[in-house]
């Protein structure tokens, strides 16, 4: 008796229907098959409710009797398994477990070219999902067998071809086995082919040459001169996705090989498609925006050209129109973020927009990481803006207190961003510094100086080093109070057991510029460095005798002349730091080191420090003439009277002739 | 690599390539002397004399050929920067941090007066010819407090800003008025007045010339009386660091002269110190 129409087509009388027909080994009913696969296909209710139901084992027990199997039922069946992989990454692996894999790859051999045909396109959808097992490119067998679906003349074929590459080409030597098999030829042959082929292989295309510079040299050559014409035309397609990725591969071959892509009208083509491109609310546009952004990434040039074809005015009115999804506004972040990173009038212009600001300066508070760390960067970018800097216009609360939020992010890369960011805020040039103060900041940046990242390290200690610069009286007592002089010693003198030697050298050359911040303005700054027994000049100078690294020699050397520009003592204690102890007559003086130096700035500041020591107005001038002449220091500075730096010539010039006040000192 | 200058060259605009994309690029095939390698090289704007000058200096051209750009291997320039020069050496004087004291003369035919004045230089940038920083004046009369504008300055290196001011009201022949009021001038004048000093090599000139631009006053309102609209001519010691200037606004008194001098704040000798932007 038949039973109610509900109950025929309910989940669980197709089950159970198709598992009888599974058991007994004969043929299932098609038209339950069929009707199973109308049911799932577009729609993820209904394929998760089958797979929890338990479908999947008994479709693919019918594909696994292929021999017994009539072509219309593994046609049925490889369709019904590629729409439970579709999309679906359960259904993918509820799909891998049932061990529907071997049987699908045993269609692709079929005489049956529809059977063929529906096996690829399963394994296909197999392969969009990052679930779908990892090819291995390194054994000859699959290698060969990836080649030849690539120079089948059969859509399906070539397409699942390029779609395992696509999902499981990840690292160089991949790209390189990929590239040597000749596997770039044929997909920039399938690029004449139907629209999905089409995007199919620039896809895959990209995935081999995307940052191998190896790969694509030795692929584009005059033999291949052709590849780039073609991809040029696909620029211009009629279908958005396609238009994408050959933009895409362009400036991937531009990216490893800069000698192409230099015409300017093509470049600015580029940046007007993907600005279009930009427009498409899906995947496209997404894909668009950070395209777009690595493409202007590293060259002034191309953002020129970006900032030319009004791309600011654009990303300006997308972010003001709507509320972006955080993929979207993280791509737009980057773009004004890279437009920023070296023009003035970027800059300006985003500046000219305070809802555009006030949008960068909410992403600040973010839920997604990535957008916060966008913001960042962004507003990083702008306030290298020293016009912009100088007139406070970074300095509010509304900035500065989502940024110190994002110091204690759990996220170290969040707290590296907002970082960089307060490092250039803090320049301020004015008394707003104090805004940053008040709310706490120094004693963040102080905890975060002893941080175990040495990313967080160096940053902090050169947010505080550009937090010294040129700041009020009061802010610098303030400051010094949090730092602590013993600590700041520890930052100059490095820790190598909790840092390694090179970012030691990076935390000192940053410690070293803020002491030398420190004792820089008014003449009774040069006291913090006499506090504690003179803790922090000992410190220096015994960094400046041990340091085998230009840029903390420089910074050491100019704590030492900002000490020397002060009173008598002072300079007198600048004179026990930099020559040898009486008991070591045959050292060489640390300055003599340095006047011998090949970097001109290091020369430039030991000069400097004696212009200072030499000064002839000091009671004790002569006395530091004569010790200096006999450390040698002064017929080294006659060494340098032609010293090709200029400015080094010129202070050995003042140097000499303040010395020889005192009288000549040629015999 | 270093090229052979061509005669009888004149490249009259006619000769332009199409882009494809309604617009024209222009490419001159060009041989390297040393190595007798031809290369096609870019010239951006065809109608610009000096411009191709400045990228076909010691080019011989030998053909001019039409080219697709999709296959073109040259690099292009698109800066308009002189390829041949270089940036001036820095001088430790004129950096971020450094203070300078002294005078601007602001008198007219009715009145004597000057203002003492303080600069600090906040920003410099020798690779794009860019300095900034604040200039204070003090006993203004008008205003209660002493007046602080922000400054933006152009370096003359002939790289990225030649002696020829070309904006801001300032023909080249007032250029020139101002120029030659500075003595450390006088060597450069004849070059200058050639080709506004474009082919000087000043990297190791021991005076620096600069000018400056007041953006925006910085404490007070814009309706304070007073004027940013000119800009000053400026020369700086790299020797002492001192500075001289003349400020030129068509609307206002000639030749006012700011002179200024390093200031060591009370010290007994030079202090300096530094940021780093990341």
């Amino acid at each position: 008796m038949p039973g109610s129409a509900s109950s025929t087509h309910r989940p669980e009388g197709l089950i159970e229907r198709l598992r009888s027909a599974a058991a007994d080994g004969g043929e299932a009913k098609l038209k339950d098959l069929r009707e199973l696969k109308n049911q799932i296909i577009g729609n993820r209710t209904k394929k998760l409710s089958y797979i929890k139901l338990g479908a999947v084992p008994f479709v693919v027990s019918i594909l696994s009797s292929a021999p017994y199997t009539s072509d219309s039922l593994l046609i049925q069946c490889a369709a019904t398994i590629g729409s439970f992989a579709c999309g679906v990454d359960s259904g993918v692996k509820a799909v891998l477990d049932a061990g529907a894999f071997p049987h699908l790859i045993n269609l692709l051999s079929h005489s049956n070219e529809k059977v063929v045909d529906a096996g690829a396109r399963a394994l296909k959808m197999i392969y969009q999902s990052k679930v779908a097992p990892k090819y291995d490119f390194f054994q000859e067998k699959n290698m060969e067998f990836l080649i030849s679906l690539l120079d089948k003349n059969n859509e399906n074929l070539t397409g699942l071809g390029a779609s395992i590459i696509t999902h499981s080409c990840q690292t160089n030597d991949e790209q390189k086995i990929l590239g040597d098999a000749g596997t770039l030829k044929r997909l920039i042959n399938l690029l004449k082919g139907t629209t999905s082929q089409r995007d199919a292989s620039l896809e895959s295309f990209a995935t081999v040459i995307k940052e191998n510079p190896q790969v694509i040299l030795e692929f584009v050559g005059p033999e291949n001169g052709r590849t780039w014409g073609t991809l040029i035309e696909l620029t211009k397609d009629r279908y958005p996705r396609t238009r994408l990725l050959a933009c895409m591969c362009l400036i991937l071959i531009r990216n490893a090989v800069p000698s192409y892509l230099q015409s300017v009208g093509i470049r600015t083509k580029l940046i007007l498609i993907l600005l279009e491109l930009i427009d498409d609310s899906g995947q496209v546009g997404d894909e668009a925006l950070f395209t777009l952004s690595s493409f202007i990434a590293d060259e002034e040039g191309l953002q020129k050209l970006a900032f030319e074809a009004n791309t600011i005015v654009k990303l300006c009115d997308h972010m003001q129109k709507e509320l972006l999804q955080p993929k979207r506004l993280e791509g737009m972040l980057m773009i004004l973020a890279n437009l920023c990173s070296n023009l003035e009038c970027c800059r300006s212009a985003l500046l000219q927009s305070p809802k555009t600001i006030n949008i960068i300066t909410d992403a600040l508070s973010h839920a997604a990481v990535d957008v916060c760390v966008a913001a960042c960067i962004c507003l990083k970018n702008i306030s290298r803006s020293v016009k912009y800097l100088s007139a406070g216009n970074f300095m509010t609360e509304a900035v500065i207190l989502p940024l110190v939020r994002l110091l204690h992010d759990t996220s170290t890369s969040v707290q590296v961003a907002a970082l960089c960011t307060i490092s250039n805020l803090v320049i301020a040039f004015t008394t707003h510094k104090s805004i940053f103060v008040q709310n706490g900041g120094v004693k963040h940046l102080v905890e975060l100086s002893k941080s175990m990242d040495s990313r967080v390290r160096v940053n902090a200690v050169r947010a505080l080093r550009n937090l010294m610069f040129l700041v009020d009286s009061r802010c610098k007592e303030g400051i010094f109070l949090e730092l602590r002089a013993l600590s700041l010693t520890s930052l100059i003198s490095g820790n190598p057991i909790v840092t390694p030697r090179d970012t030691s050298a990076c935390v000192q050359e940053q410690a070293l510029g803020l002491i030398c911040n420190l004792v820089n303005g008014p003449v009774d700054s040069i006291e913090y460095v006499f506090t504690e027994d003179a803790l922090l000049l000992n410190a220096v100078g015994r960094q400046v005798w041990s340091s085998s690294k230009p840029e903390v020699l420089i910074q050491g050397m100019y704590v030492l002349c900002n000490v020397a520009s002060g009173k008598e003592f002072q300079k007198e204690a600048v004179m026990c730091q930099i020559l040898p102890e009486s008991s070591k007559n045959d050292t060489q003086s640390i300055m003599v080191t340095m006047l011998q130096s090949d970097v001109a700035q290091l020369r430039t500041a030991a000069v400097w420090t004696i212009v200072n020591l030499t000064i002839p107005t000091g009671a004790g001038a002569l006395a530091r003439v004569v010790k200096l002449r006999n450390a040698g220091i002064v017929s080294q500075l006659k060494n340098m009277a032609n010293d090709p730096c200029l400015d080094v010539k010129l202070r050995v010039r003042t140097a000499l002739g303040q010395s020889m006040i005192f009288g000549d000192f040629s015999t | 690599m270093t090229y052979l200058l061509a005669t009888g060259w004149t490249g009259d605009g006619k000769d332009g390539l199409a882009s494809g994309d309604g617009r024209q690029q222009w490419w001159w095939l060009a041989a390297d002397d040393e190595t007798g390698d031809r290369r096609w090289v870019f010239i951006p704007s065809p109608f610009d004399l000096l411009r191709k000058r400045q990228y076909c200096q010691n080019l011989v051209v030998t053909a001019k050929m039409p080219v697709r750009m999709v296959e073109s291997p040259a690099p292009a320039s698109s800066s308009g920067a002189n390829p041949g020069q270089t940036s001036l050496q820095p001088c430790s004087l004129l950096s971020v941090g450094q203070t300078f004291s002294g005078t601007q003369n602001v008198s007219s035919p009715q009145k004597e007066e000057a203002w003492r004045v303080n600069v600090r230089i906040q920003g410099c940038d020798l690779n794009h010819g860019y300095v900034c920083g604040t200039m204070e004046a003090l006993n203004v009369p008008m205003a209660d407090t002493p007046v602080v504008t922000f400054w933006e300055g152009e370096i003359v290196d002939t790289k990225n800003y030649t002696f020829f001011t070309n904006k801001w009201k300032a023909t080249s022949e007032v250029d020139i008025d101002h120029w030659t009021k500075f003595p450390s001038f006088s060597p450069l004048l004849s070059q200058v007045e050639v080709d506004g000093g474009k082919s000087l090599d000043l990297s190791n000139y021991q005076y620096i010339f600069m000018r400056w631009k007041e953006q925006y006053f910085v404490n007070v309102g814009a309706d304070c009386g007073l004027t940013i609209a000119g800009f000053y001519y400026v020369c700086f010691s790299c020797v002492d660091g001192s500075i001289n200037g003349y400020y030129y606004d068509p609307n206002s008194s000639p030749f006012q002269k700011l002179e200024l001098k390093t200031t060591n704040e009370g010290r007994s000798g030079f202090s300096f110190s530094s940021y780093e932007l990341q």
